[in-house]
């Protein structure tokens, strides 16, 4: 149903009549292919559902009367900023779509550390700024053209440099929330005007309510601020780029170095992942041009450091015989980049990497040293700015495994992974073949380290159904292997339970019906009495998991 | 009723662990600062979860105020005695089991009455220790550090601001008991997560709603948490504390920015000769003449190597950040006089002898702490002196320190004023002082974000959404309101 003449206007009285639509073309522009990378939910060959109206709010009291005019109505809402993944759009028919685009303030505090930004504030922007006073930011894996306060508040957000400066939940400091409610909150410091250095208290923490290990995907009101910390960046105050598309590159002054580690064996590649967890040498650690596949690694890496080159020159890139020697060196392995903030630290840095090296039989790759290489690699992994990357072998890909937990144990089970991947590549035509092993992600999750962070990038075809179906069996395979081992749910899963195959939200009945079986249901029961209270007309879609407090089983 | 209550709790925890001699029912209701309390009906001492789970459950079936109370005394924040009549507490003191220790993962798992001083022994065999508050109490449980986030000494390591915080099993003031974090994701069995080579390690979540962040800062308002995992480091090989004296604080402040930017030193905190000499007196004469003696501020520096290339760590850090004091006017030097780094660092990095140090110059202290930024600290010391002097409290008796928190993030900044209690006069002095300074810390910006005491009213009072949010969360974890009822409210 169209939304009344009445609701329309009392919204477009908001906003004005810029920034508020209902055109059908306006509109559909906001729905979400299900098939491709929808982190992580899908491939499902559907979309989501056609908005009432699409809302662009310039301010925080603009959001908070149009949350209040939803409250009003009943109208389900979803906010939206740079809206990589499915969970920034709506999943029901009587609902609006909120574009966040007009608010992308950004204020640095550069002695504190810390950047106040809006939603629009695209991570390659805050990362400009914030170098200009020697500073810098986790960019998490969905790359610098996206919503920082998106990943920050609203997703997971880990990625290269989290090991040295911490995942973005990590570095959130104080927010302000308009929730569901249309009350508008200031968590920490900020509420209390004392500025926006302490996301926690006073007391126990609110922001509790809206980012736990992961957020809550825009399903619980609309974050219009929030500060995050910021960490050094000890090179020039604007990241210098040269080349010709697609081989851009950094170059760096000489306390910037990145190197790709390689290793005999997956032991030897624990032993190093466990010793940098250990002691501060990292400024960024990653496995990232495994994404392209083990066996596709160096010939990609080639064809994307030479302008003259192309992905139909990749066939004959693997017969080379210096390329497969250089691919083979790097079979098991991932990159580091290290930053000396001093000329002693870079030296100290420089012999941690030649030690840990020794202690874990690795090597330095050396196709990865040639200048043209090294700088392009010090950019990618820098700015994340080579998103599109992803898409490139097949027009979509997918995250799956996600083997994210305890590094001993995971390592272990990486070749008997990649064989399951490496079968379905071979034996089915969905998915592209590209060696099994095509896992990615970061060295460590969290600050510091102990936590891995990975993925396995399956590439498909997001238009073509037979792709579509057969990318979701793999899925299936891949959680079925995942269960067998103890290692919980796939990554290509993580949304499954917020969103049904047709894209609409679920119901109370299906949501109780998974979390019921949950081993410990409290943790679902108490996410529904959180809703309760902060969100009482259950706006925000089915992203926010819940049971019904009565359906606990007795004893658990 | 007093007897049925006496002997439904005795059936609950057994008769040996419920006291209600007058003598140890006065010891829990008043501590060492001026919060009054009330007399508990009860003291009872829990064994294990079951019996926790057990008396909070009779707790909401009787409307019964439980008051969980895990380190030794003595106290001094006014958390631990009761606000309400007919109050039980629950002294986690017993549940003293170091229940893991795991060097591969660097955790470890604690029940509620372990030590700093049983904990870190523990750990050093494994190789291993847990960063540290300054100094703390010898009876301080460590559970209660972490969960109350009293600042540690390394804010560099300090990722998230629960830092060494991450999983629990907490005990919700409605009766039901989960883990929280990574542990929720499993079965609820901790022997079961081990054998499975699951060791606790992240802490958020395990979902949208992050349950770390509810028991932590809340005096135990909101449940009681049974066993915390926390997050360890590798002992180090080599360790040195430096010193870097100033006359002013403000010629300290660029220093510590840049230190701290740089992700420089292990250890990091600055305080003004008052609180060194008192962390380093044994006797209130020693402490005086240390005042004499000791630089008027000071940035004390740790730097630390441990398995990995030790030498060349300490040896690179310490020549770096020398070069940093001297690019702002400043030297850092090993050893004050009289004073080496050793003995520092080891008073600095273990807990006190059993006369708590604070306590040590003049038998008592009250301290108002807060959280802010490191550029405002000049301003809020001004106020201070400027009180003490409106006051007749001698400003030189005024220790002041503040610790980087976070990464640098933000700043815990603690005025420590200590007094003579058999002094009636400066008793009251400093009680004025006390109540005073914290409103007009208050009014200069100063965020108690651990809202002991009076400084619950300030604090919430100036945010009227937060408090109405804190209101709900504590209706949906403890709708009976018998955790640490009358805490945390304006």
């Amino acid at each position: 149903m169209a939304l009344a003449r009445e609701i329309y206007q009392a919204l477009e009285d908001i906003v004005g009549k810029k920034n508020i639509s209902e055109d059908i073309g306006v509109c559909e522009s906001y729905r979400s292919i299900a098939s491709q990378t929808s982190a992580h939910y899908g491939p499902f060959d559907h979309w989501t559902p056609l908005p009432q109206a699409v809302i662009l709010p310039g301010s925080t009291e603009e959001v908070q009367n149009v949350v209040r005019i939803c409250n009003k109505y009943k109208i389900q809402f979803k906010a939206g900023s740079t809206f990589y993944a499915t969970m920034a759009y709506i999943g029901s028919d009587y609902a609006v779509q909120l574009d966040m685009r007009r608010m992308s303030k950004i204020e640095i505090d550069a002695k504190n550390q810390c950047a106040i930004i809006e939603p629009y504030a695209i991570a390659a922007v805050v990362q400009a700024e914030a170098m200009k006073v020697g500073l810098n930011l986790n960019i998490p894996g969905v790359g610098c053209s996206s919503s920082t306060l998106a990943s920050t508040s609203g997703w997971a957000g880990f990625g290269p440099t989290s090991i040295f400066m911490g995942a973005s939940g990590e570095n959130l400091l104080s927010a302000e929330w308009v929730l569901p409610d249309g009350e508008v909150i200031k968590t920490g410091s900020a509420g209390a005007g004392a500025g926006w250095f302490c996301g926690e208290g006073p007391g126990p923490s609110f922001r509790s309510v809206f980012r736990g290990v992961t957020g809550v995907a825009g399903s619980m009101g609309v974050c219009t601020k929030i500060a995050v910390r910021l960490h050094p960046w000890p090179g020039p105050t604007f990241l210098p780029s040269d080349g010709v598309l697609p081989a851009y590159k950094a170059v760096l002054p000489d306390n910037f170095k990145c190197y790709t580690l390689c290793f005999p064996d997956w032991e030897g590649w624990t032993t190093a992942a466990a010793i940098i967890h250990e002691n501060d040498v990292l400024y960024l650690g990653h496995r990232q041009y495994n994404m392209f596949g083990r066996n596709l690694k160096g010939a990609m890496i080639r064809i994307l450091t030479d302008p003259e080159k192309q992905l139909c020159d990749l066939p004959e890139l693997l017969e080379d015989p210096e390329l497969q020697k250089q691919n083979e060196s790097m079979k098991l392995e991932f990159q580091v980049v290290i930053a000396g903030m001093t000329k002693k630290d870079m030296e100290y840095k420089e012999k941690a990497i030649d030690e840990i090296l020794k202690l874990s039989r690795g090597w330095k790759n050396e196709m990865m040293l040639e200048k043209d290489v090294h700088d392009w690699a010090l950019l990618y992994l820098l700015r994340l700015g080579h998103k599109n990357l992803n898409y490139v072998l097949c027009g979509a890909y997918e995250g799956n495994f996600g083997m994210s937990s305890n590094l001993y144990v995971t390592t272990p089970l990486m070749e008997e992974a990649s064989a399951l991947k490496r079968k379905w590549e071979v034996e089915a035509t969905a998915i592209a073949a590209t060696g099994g092993d095509s896992e990615m992600g970061s060295i460590s999750g969290i600050g510091g380290g102990g936590v891995t962070g990975w993925e396995y990038f399956t590439n498909f075809d997001a238009y073509d159904k037979d792709s579509i179906r057969g990318t979701k069996e793999f899925f299936d395979d891949t959680q079925r292997w995942m269960t067998e081992h103890g290692l919980g749910g796939d990554f290509s899963r993580w949304n499954t339970e917020c969103r049904r195959e047709d894209s609409y939200n679920y119901t109370q009945e299906e949501h109780d019906s998974f979390f019921v079986k949950m081993a410990q249901p409290h943790v679902m029961a108490y996410q529904w009495k959180v809703r309760e209270a902060f969100n009482p007309n259950h706006l925000g879609g089915s992203y926010y998991r819940t049971l019904t407090p009565d359906k606990v089983p007795e004893g658990k | 009723m007093f007897d049925s209550m006496k002997e439904k709790l005795a059936t609950i925890v057994g008769a040996d662990n419920v006291k209600d001699d007058a003598g140890i029912l006065e010891s829990y209701a008043k501590d060492q600062s001026f919060a009054t309390g009330i007399r508990p009906w009860f003291v009872v001492k829990p064994q294990n979860a079951q019996q926790v789970q057990d008396l909070v459950k009779w707790a909401n079936e009787t409307s019964t105020p439980l008051v969980p109370v895990s380190s030794g005394g003595p106290h001094h924040k006014g958390d631990t005695i009761p606000s309400v009549p007919q109050s039980v507490i629950v002294d986690l003191s017993g549940m003293n089991r170091i229940l893991n220790i795991n060097r591969q993962q660097r955790m470890t798992v604690v029940e509620p009455g372990v030590t700093y001083g049983e904990l870190q022994e523990a750990l050093a065999k494994e190789g291993m220790t847990l960063s540290m508050p300054l100094a703390p109490r010898a009876t301080k449980s460590v559970m209660t550090s972490v969960l109350e986030v009293e600042p540690r000494l390394n804010a560099n390591h300090q990722w998230q601001y629960h830092d060494p915080l991450r999983c629990m099993e907490v005990v919700w003031g409605d009766g039901n008991s989960m883990f929280t974090g990574e542990a929720a994701g499993g079965v609820k069995d901790l022997e079961k997560q081990w054998d499975a080579q699951k060791w606790q390690v992240s802490g958020n979540g395990p979902n949208m709603f992050d349950f770390l962040r509810i028991p932590t800062q809340a005096q135990g308002t909101m449940g009681i948490v049974t066993w915390a995992s926390l997050k360890c480091e590798v002992l180090p090989t080599i360790h040195n504390m430096h010193f870097v004296p100033a006359k002013k604080l403000e010629n300290l402040i660029d220093f510590v920015y840049r230190v701290i930017r740089l992700r420089f030193s292990d250890e990091l905190m600055v305080m003004n000769g008052s609180y060194l000499a008192e962390l380093l007196g044994e006797s209130a004469e020693q402490i005086q003449q240390l005042k004499a003696e000791l630089p008027q501020w000071v940035a004390l520096v740790g730097v630390l190597g441990r398995e990995l290339l030790p030498e060349d760590r300490v040896e690179q850090q310490t020549s770096d950040i020398e070069e940093i004091a001297q690019q702002h006017g400043l030297k850092m030097v090993p050893a004050l006089p009289k004073i080496k780094g050793d003995k520092v660092l080891a008073k600095a990095l273990n807990p006190s002898k059993e006369l708590y140090w604070k306590e040590t110059a003049k038998g008592a202290y009250q301290d108002i702490f807060f959280v802010t930024t490191l550029d405002k600290t000049p301003m809020f010391l001004k106020a201070m002196y400027e009180l003490a002097e409106d006051e007749g409290y001698n400003t030189s008796d005024i220790g002041v320190y503040i610790q980087p928190q976070h990464c640098g993030s933000s700043y815990h900044l603690e005025f420590h004023l200590p007094y003579d209690p058999n002094n009636a006069l400066e008793t009251a002095k400093v009680k004025r002082m006390f109540e005073k300074g914290s409103e007009l810390m208050s009014g200069l910006g100063a965020f108690y974000a651990r809202p002991y005491g009076m400084w619950a009213k300030l604090q919430l009072n100036k945010d009227a959404q937060s408090y109405n949010a804190l209101k709900k969360l504590k209706k949906i974890f403890d709708p009976n309101d018998v955790m640490n009822t009358g805490k945390l409210t304006v």
